[in-house]
């Protein structure tokens, strides 16, 4: 493990060594350490298995450099990296990588300048950053063990398949330039994902818990709570393909925004010419009820950071409000890039995510941090309820992507657990998972709101970047397709 | 010894001191993993050391973006331990600094070690809960032989001799011929890379085998649009298991990168003239092209025939398999599919799945997975294999040594039939062309699909009529399958370079294809916001 003294210490050495070299203009240095463990769960109680299957960690450190150099009349750009190497030897390895990778981009307009003060202090765990093995471990068994209990209580032994994860993310990095920058950050994250099912009824059930700190950390409930739900959805029944209105619980909330919607709200996708928001800011692309803004400062949220990895200050992002577009997620060298053809937008956003963790080898990327998604005036998960009356309520999506390219808008996925069947304003009936396909465009959810929950949960979905607070939303008007006659 | 860069034939290769690395690093890694015989209740353990050497750059809209070189070196070690066996897992980067044979010995008894206490706890763990979990099992590995043996990376131009320059200007040039193309071209992007990546494996059962293979790769993303119209996006791959040559025309497509990107520009800006395709509820006959259905066996063969998905150990994340409920609930043995129809799975042939050896040192050999329409087997590792029942296939890989293997399609395939392509197009009346994947959704046990293609066209009386655009194809899947009525003699493997699988994910390299086949799926189009 490297400290975060080390850490800054080489980003300011390095700065000094650099400012020191031949044609340098100005230089950045980004100096990182992460572990990402993963306590991945397989429990099948009719086949063979781990229960914990695998206990694993990787580990990355390393140095990332950009540097502007002076080339005749131009200026080119070169980045380079050291991994394993936080030292004056690996400043020097990745500063002659960059010298030997400088190119001239004409879209490059700046390092990045400070900008604003960083909110959170403190906010990490010691006692993540510090946990031993057998305490890693211990949590995949006790998540484990709240879906076993859960399932044994209500009399259910055979057919159960417990599987999941408990995912812990420590990460500190340091960043020091030539424009003024000199900053850190320190950060923990556990999460755990539990999935369970009593495969001969067909049912699956969802559970899930975030946490900054461990003290806070409960993956038995994540662990109980899936295999509840599992219960909750036996004997649930098809319905016939068409439209319908339906309740989006938060888990297809967050599958729909981190694949569809936060993407689309993104300078790279304006960059790229693929979002359906592409000339739209100003404009009204949402009900009047929706409003959505990344921000990385919410205390005790998993996405928080206190900088950026481009050493920026993290806070509020509006993007939609009140149903207009207002923003959208940036880095500093696409708002640069922007700034004069489109808008100004502060670039909150440059992270290295990769690998889990905040990665020294790349440049920054876009990412979020917390989406928070709220509504105009928000209801009551029960009101919600009422005002469907007759349709759907969507616990669980999979597999959800543009089927046509981001910027039609169009996507498909398939709802596969924690669903309801809702008649006259209550919830009558499980729905049968795996049967059901969702076509739509993503426009028309966006403009077809009803009604925004009050209670909101931070849920991460797999593969995506950041966290949604998210509530429950209730839209109108949804095409479902009836599928896989073929399996009973 | 020999040297595992002496590719036979045309090119002498220049020594090269990181990926030689390896050669110089044997002993200690034979040396560190016999050294485990020390610790007490360990039953077995692997190392995984690699290298990847890459040269890489990328340009959109004619302009450069970036270039560089790199060496990333890691390791990932594997051991079972404890009275009721279990796993630990430990990987990391290792830093080019690290990399003498003292300091490699250090960094992996390290390893081995943390690998070691975390298969421990966790074995005492598992004793512990046995009374309330039955099923709870010690780890057992089916056996297979233990190898020994040096594979050579095979090129005829050595990415390690292309200047980092002519990597970069083929990226600039390219995009900006592709943004030339026309001015409803709003956006150009190539990203190239070329390298060459080796692995060496060492086991407790003896093994050690040091492999190498070289890998180019090109990426083409095109975005056009109409004044007032819906973009049409297209992104596509060109890549092989080989050197610089693969840009330069030894490649599926048969010709160079530059060509490659100009007529995916023209064909995406073709497709922004076109009307959008209008989804049918009813099937209705399709005729899906070869690199549609690289996608298509991709997701409704391949991966529901990956064992860990069978055993449910990816029902959290990738999903299950609906061809297999349990043991004695299962698809095996049964109809799933035309009897026209064959699939396989083959680590031998060429494509972006071929190795000798996988990630557990298991010779990697054919799974027939379906055989004339029944289902035959499952792609699978040791751990699996040894659940099943099944002799071990050699199908476990990780993107990086530093990261968990885990059962991966190889080159997975329909395999060829005997039928002319213009023929079973010849033969419809009325129907549609499915011509080039694009994006998949796909059900959580594979039972259906909705697969986008780059272009749909109508057939008319045997002839291809109208052009469309934002369509595809929804089906269930063994409705699919057992519809097919025709194979074509059209056989031919593409790369998949971005199959994600596994927590953290884990996103590999596979060959997926197959010849043309006829069968019947519902047609999907735009969602009209």
């Amino acid at each position: 493990m490297i400290n975060t003294e080390t850490l800054k210490t080489c980003a300011r050495n390095g700065i000094e060594f650099v400012k020191k070299q031949k044609d340098v203009i100005d230089a950045e240095i980004f100096a990182s350490w992460n572990e990402h463990i993963t306590v991945r769960l397989n429990y099948t109680s009719d086949i063979p298995c781990n229960g914990v299957h695998e206990p694993k960690s990787t580990q990355f450190s390393g140095i990332g450099l950009l540097a502007v150099f002076k080339a005749g009349k131009e200026t080119k750009v070169g980045f380079g990296s050291s991994s394993n190497n936080i030292t004056p030897k690996g400043i020097a390895e990745a500063f002659q990588k960059a010298r030997k990778n400088k190119l001239h981009d004409p879209d490059f307009k700046s390092l990045p300048m400070p900008i604003g003060k960083p909110v959170l202090e403190n906010y990490h765990d010691p006692a993540v950053m510090e946990i031993a093995d057998e305490t890693m471990i211990d949590l995949g068994w006790r998540a484990l063990k709240g879906a076993l209990t859960e399932f044994r209580q209500k009399n259910f032994n055979n057919s159960i398949i417990v599987g999941g994860d408990i995912t812990i993310l420590k990460e500190r990095m340091a960043i020091c330039s030539t424009k003024g920058i000199d900053d850190f950050d320190e950060s923990t994250i556990l999460t755990a994902n539990i999935t369970s099912m009593i495969e001969k009824e067909k049912v699956k059930g969802s559970g899930w818990n975030a946490n900054t700190h461990l003290s806070n950390f409960n993956p038995e409930e994540a662990g109980r709570e899936s295999a509840e739900s599992a219960i909750k959805t036996i004997d649930g029944e098809r319905i016939p393909s068409g439209t319908y209105d339906v309740i989006f619980g938060r888990q297809p909330v967050t599958d729909l925004f981190t694949n569809i919607v936060i993407p689309a709200l993104s300078l790279s996708s304006i960059n790229s010419s693929d979002t359906p928001f592409l000339g739209k800011l100003g404009q009204k692309i949402a009900s009047e009820l929706l409003t959505v803004y990344d921000d990385g400062t919410i205390n005790g949220a998993v996405g928080s950071k206190r900088i950026s990895c481009e050493g920026i200050p993290t806070g509020r992002t509006n993007l939609i409000h009140n149903g207009f577009l207002v923003g959208f997620l940036a880095n500093y060298y696409l708002s640069k890039k922007f700034e004069n053809s489109i808008s100004s937008f502060i670039p909150r956003n440059g992270f290295r995510f990769e690998k889990g963790g905040r990665n020294h080898n790349i440049q920054p990327k876009i990412c979020p941090t917390n989406i928070a998604i709220e509504g105009k005036e928000e209801v009551t998960s029960q009101s919600l309820l009422s005002k469907i009356n007759n349709g759907i309520y969507i616990g669980r999506i999979w597999y959800t992507y543009p089927i046509n390219g981001l910027a039609a808008g169009d996507f498909t996925s398939t709802i596969i657990a924690d669903s309801y069947v809702i008649k006259e304003g209550k919830i009558v009936k499980p729905l049968k998972p795996n049967t059901v396909r969702i076509n739509n465009n993503i426009t028309d959810i966006l403009n077809n709101i009803i009604a925004v929950s009050k209670d909101k949960k931070q849920t991460i979905v797999w593969g995506g970047e950041g966290v949604v607070m998210a509530p429950e939303i209730a839209v109108h008007s949804i095409r479902l397709d009836n599928i896989s006659g073929f399996i009973a | 010894m020999k040297s595992p860069f002496l590719k036979s034939g045309r090119i002498a290769i220049a020594s090269s001191k990181k990926i030689n690395l390896i050669e110089g690093l044997k002993e200690t890694v034979l040396k560190v993993i016999q050294q485990t015989s020390s610790l007490k209740s360990c039953k077995y353990a692997d190392i995984r050391l690699g290298t990847n050497t890459i040269k890489y750059a990328n340009a959109e809209n004619g302009k450069a973006k970036g270039m560089g070189e790199d060496c990333l070196i890691s390791f990932g070690t594997r051991v079972i331990a404890g009275e009721m066996g279990a796993w630990g897992y430990y990987g990391q980067p290792i830093g080019e600094n690290e990399s003498s044979p003292r300091s490699i010995s250090k960094i992996l008894t390290s390893g081995i070690n943390r690998a070691y206490t975390r298969a421990l706890a966790n074995a005492n763990k598992k004793a512990e809960f046995k009374p309330f979990a039955p099923s709870l099992t010690a780890v057992n590995l089916a056996k297979i032989d233990s190898c020994n043996d040096t594979i050579d990376a095979i090129f005829d131009e050595d990415p390690r001799n292309v200047p980092l320059k002519d990597v970069l200007t083929l990226c600039t040039k390219t995009s900006m011929d592709m943004r030339g193309a026309s001015t409803d071209v709003q956006y150009t992007h190539i990203d190239i890379h070329t390298g060459i990546n080796r692995e060496l494996f060492c086991s407790t059962e003896g093994a050690c085998i040091d492999q190498s293979y070289a890998l180019t790769q090109g990426m083409v993303a095109v975005v056009a649009q109409k004044a007032g119209g819906i973009p049409e996006v297209c992104y596509d791959y060109m890549g092989g298991l080989r050197g610089w040559e693969v840009l330069k025309g030894k490649n599926i497509y048969k010709q160079p990168l530059a060509a490659f990107a100009l007529l995916r520009t023209r064909e995406t800006i073709e497709l922004t003239e076109a009307e959008f395709l209008s989804a049918t509820d009813e099937p209705v006959v399709v005729v899906t092209n070869p690199h549609f259905n690289a996608l298509l066996v991709h997701e409704i063969v391949g991966h529901p025939t990956e064992a860990d998905r069978a055993l449910k150990l990816e029902t959290a994340y990738a999903g299950r398999s609906w061809l297999f409920r349990n043991f004695n609930d299962n698809e095996l043995g049964k109809q799933i599919a035309s009897p026209l129809l064959t699939a396989y799975s083959d680590p031998s042939i060429d494509g972006y799945g071929h190795y000798r050896y996988d990630a557990e040192g298991t010779p990697g050999r054919r799974v027939n997975l379906i055989e004339n329409g029944v289902l035959k087997g499952f792609m699978n590792g040791r751990e699996c294999a040894a659940i099943l029942s099944h002799p071990p296939n050699g199908s476990m890989r990780a993107t990086e040594p530093h990261y968990v293997p885990i059962v991966r399609m190889t080159n997975t395939v329909f395999a060829n039939g005997d039928r002319d392509p213009a023929e079973i197009l010849g033969e419809v009346r009325e129907g549609y062309y499915i011509v080039n994947h694009r994006i998949p959704s796909i059900s959580e046990s594979r039972e259906n699909f909705r697969i986008s293609a780059q272009k749909v066209y109508k057939i008319e009386n045997g002839h291809i009529a109208k052009l469309y655009r934002g369509g595809g194809i929804t089906a269930d899947s063994k409705d699919f399958l057992m519809n097919i009525d025709a194979v074509g003699n059209d056989f031919q493997v593409f790369p998949i370079p971005n199959c994600g699988k596994g927590q953290p994910m884990q996103v590999m390299r596979v060959g997926n294809g197959g010849p043309t086949l006829r069968s019947k799926a519902r047609l999907t189009g735009r969602q009209k916001p």
